[in-house]
């Protein structure tokens, strides 16, 4: 505790050094910070097992009429996250085909059932036009709501079966609140031709990342929307003249922007991925599969993976003792339709 | 002597704070000892091994309804330890397959994945298709039909002409009448569009161009056309089609696994030619039905072969890489198939019309035009 400045006794607040002449002798400073630490995940699994896996889930798929889908991709999820190991110890995956299939069967009932009933209405039954319109109206709204609740959906049920060290992620953000973000958002760029991505997609990164926690840490968000307009407006600009590459530029420079903007308690992440090499990912990637005639998609989706990881660091002090359990159930909160619909959505 | 210690590390599943421990393989279970000395019991019926089948994993335990406690120890040689200790106890741990027998299952499965698709595609997706066409109540099938056709041929586009139109319906009339028994009424409409063409739209309604009707040099060229897409009407074939489309891409689904991003331009287009072939085997099935419809009818069936000669004069002989593109068998397969046919049922062809009749009929587009 530093005993300067007036009527200082032992306090747990370092108080600030009073103004004051400077001494004759330059005082030791404080002795330098040490440089902060970069962690990084590894991904240690091999296409090769990805392929057995993927092929003995599509038999029992077909032998199952389709049925066996959800336990398969359950398997390969248990698979990717069992492989990607950080400081040492590998995620885990806590999900079920069981989970899935379940939340499928809700998204049917309340979503797709509706639109399809609709589309009958609209398109195949005999009846008055103006009832026709209405149709046509619900499966719009009906699709534009949707979407924003199978993202938070997918998100809250994939973040609550994760976990590291044995502590589980969550995600906490509500349905409602995503919905009306996506839906003023699509309005807004709709309306200014465009322009107003950039601030749509930062309100929905800053959204989904400042309510996912891990244990009792939230991760925070920081960005601006306004600091990726440029970089779009100059995308939008060279679309033509560079044919179209310009895009993967702004790509990279936007996922350099969310995760240098993205923070977990005192430690920051920092992602160094840049056009060129995101170009070179796609590019070997398309050839791969191309020259596999598709057979060689677990092969690029664990390259992917791994370039993902290679060029994202976490920097900064990480208090793995402060990190506390704090699982709740994934439907916890809410009644009704609410939470009906908030939870198990994972259709991606 | 089975090692039965071995270093670890623990996670207690409220902190992510790893605690090396030591873990000891008892007789009923595995002790767990911290640096601190306190001790944790986990019998081996409760123990669930979440890593380690994969080579360099560490091996994972949990417990099972634990709050997320695990036990990790690098070693993976600890998992030959634990199988035979366990198995004194009369537990199981699932150990590394032998990698033999992982590329072997792997290819087995992967030609019975192959297998299963094939005959799916080939057998059971027209099948089921052609099943649940029939299902279709007639009534949506007709709106569907009237709305395809109210946007392809709006009403202003019609060539309406109460004299000729009567010429046509007399022509539909004898076909009709030797055809299966159809749920909805056939309703021929010409559209006046230059197009060489004719389809079927669900819901019994024939759609004829004007570029083709001018075409037809008789009166039995024009029952062939329509002899040909009768049989689509009757079979449903456009309802078969929407339903064999949604199905294949469903078993493209399933096979591909995640359709995302590049792969889902390839699974459309493996679909669009799926979608292709299916339609190909409908229209041969059209060609067949058409002419036997027409042999029915007692119109000389060699008037549909002289159509379709007279597109192939028109369009030239299909380059081999193209058949697979398009949705019609090649010109020149389908006449050689006819001729097959015509030749083993020979027919006295009875005239449906005087030739001035039907030069008049041809004109239906020539008259008076309803109002746009």
């Amino acid at each position: 505790m530093d005993a300067r400045g007036p009527g200082s006794s032992a306090s747990l607040f370092r108080k600030p050094a009073p103004p004051g002449p400077p001494p004759a002798a330059a005082r030791p400073g404080p002795p330098p910070a040490a440089p902060p630490a970069v962690r990084r995940a590894r991904f240690h699994g091999s296409g090769g097992t990805l392929f057995g896996l993927s092929v003995v889930n599509v038999l029992r798929t077909l032998l199952t009429l389709g049925v066996y889908y959800f336990w398969g991709k359950t398997r390969i999820r248990r698979y990717l996250f069992g492989q990607t190991e950080f400081e040492g110890d590998r995620f885990g995956y806590h999900g079920t085909g069981a989970e899935l299939c379940w939340g499928f069967a809700r998204a049917f009932v309340v979503f797709f059932v509706p639109i399809l009933g609709l589309s009958l209405i609209r398109d195949v039954l005999d009846v008055d036009p103006g009832l026709k319109g209405l149709a046509a109206f619900g499966i719009s709204v009906l699709v534009l709501v949707f979407i924003p609740v199978a993202m938070v959906g997918a998100r809250r049920y994939r973040l609550s079966r994760a976990s590291w060290r044995g502590i589980r992620l969550s995600f906490r953000g509500r349905a409602g609140q995503f919905i009306g973000i996506f839906l003023r958002g699509t309005l807004l760029v709709g309306v200014t031709f465009g322009l107003y991505y950039p601030w749509f997609a930062t309100e929905r990164q800053a959204f989904m990342v400042s309510h996912s926690h891990f244990g009792n840490e939230r991760f925070a968000f920081d960005g601006k929307g306004r600091d990726l307009f440029w970089p779009f407006l100059l995308a939008v600009l060279l679309t033509l003249p560079t044919l179209g590459l310009g895009w993967v530029w702004f790509i990279a420079r936007r996922r350099r922007f969310f995760w240098n903007h993205t923070a977990f308690g005192e430690a920051r992440f920092r992602s160094t991925v840049t056009g060129s090499a995101l170009l070179g990912l796609w590019l070997l990637n398309a050839l791969l599969l191309v020259g596999t005639l598709g057979l060689g998609w677990p092969w690029v989706r664990v390259r992917t993976l791994q370039f993902t990881l290679r060029y994202l660091a976490l920097e900064g002090p990480l208090d793995v003792e402060r990190i506390r359990q704090q699982a709740r159930e994934a439907s916890a909160t809410g009644e009704g339709l609410a939470s009906f619909l908030d939870t198990g959505f994972d259709l991606g | 002597m089975t090692r039965t210690t071995w270093p670890a590390h623990y996670l207690d599943g409220q902190s992510a704070v790893r605690h090396p421990a030591t873990a000891r393989l008892m007789r009923e279970g595995l002790e767990v000892t911290l640096a601190d000395g306190s001790a944790r019991f986990w019998p081996y019926r409760e123990i669930r091994q979440t890593l380690g089948a994969y080579e360099g994993e560490a091996v994972r335990l949990e417990r099972r309804g634990g709050p997320g406690e695990a036990l990790v120890i690098d070693d993976r040689g600890a998992l030959a330890s634990l199988a035979e200790v366990a198995a004194e106890a009369g537990h199981g741990f699932g150990g590394p397959r032998p990698r033999g027998w992982r590329v072997g299952g792997t290819v087995a499965a992967g030609l019975g994945a192959i297998g299963l698709a094939a005959a799916l595609y080939l057998w059971g997706i027209p099948g089921v298709a052609g099943l649940l066409a029939a299902w279709v109540p007639a009534g949506w099938e007709q709106e569907l039909g009237r709305r395809a056709v109210g946007v392809l041929v709006p009403a202003g586009q019609r060539c309406v002409d109460a004299g000729r139109e009567a010429a046509l319906a007399a022509i539909v009339e004898r076909l009709a009448a030797v055809a299966p028994p159809l749920p909805y009424r056939l309703q021929v409409i010409v559209a006046d569009q230059p197009a060489p063409n004719a389809f079927a739209a669900p819901g019994g309604f024939i759609v004829l161009y004007r570029g083709l009707v001018a075409r037809l040099a008789t009166p039995e060229e024009m029952a062939a056309v329509l002899a040909h897409e009768i049989p689509h009407v009757a079979r449903r074939h456009a309802t078969r089609h929407l339903i064999q489309h949604a199905s294949t891409g469903l078993l493209l689904a399933v096979v591909i696994g995640d359709v995302a991003g590049p792969l889902a331009y390839g699974a459309e287009a493996a679909r669009l030619l799926g979608a292709l072939s299916h339609s190909r085997a409908a229209e041969e099935e059209a060609d067949r039905e058409g002419l036997r419809l027409l042999a029915a009818a007692r119109i000389d069936p060699a008037a549909m072969i002289a159509v379709l000669e007279g597109m192939l004069a028109e369009e030239g002989r299909t380059p081999g890489a193209l058949r697979y593109l398009s949705t019609h068998p090649a010109t020149e397969d389908r006449i050689a198939r006819l001729r097959a046919l015509a030749a083993a049922t020979p027919v006295r062809g009875e005239p449906l019309m005087s030739a001035e009749a039907w030069t008049d009929a041809r004109r239906i587009c020539q008259g008076r035009r309803p109002a746009p």
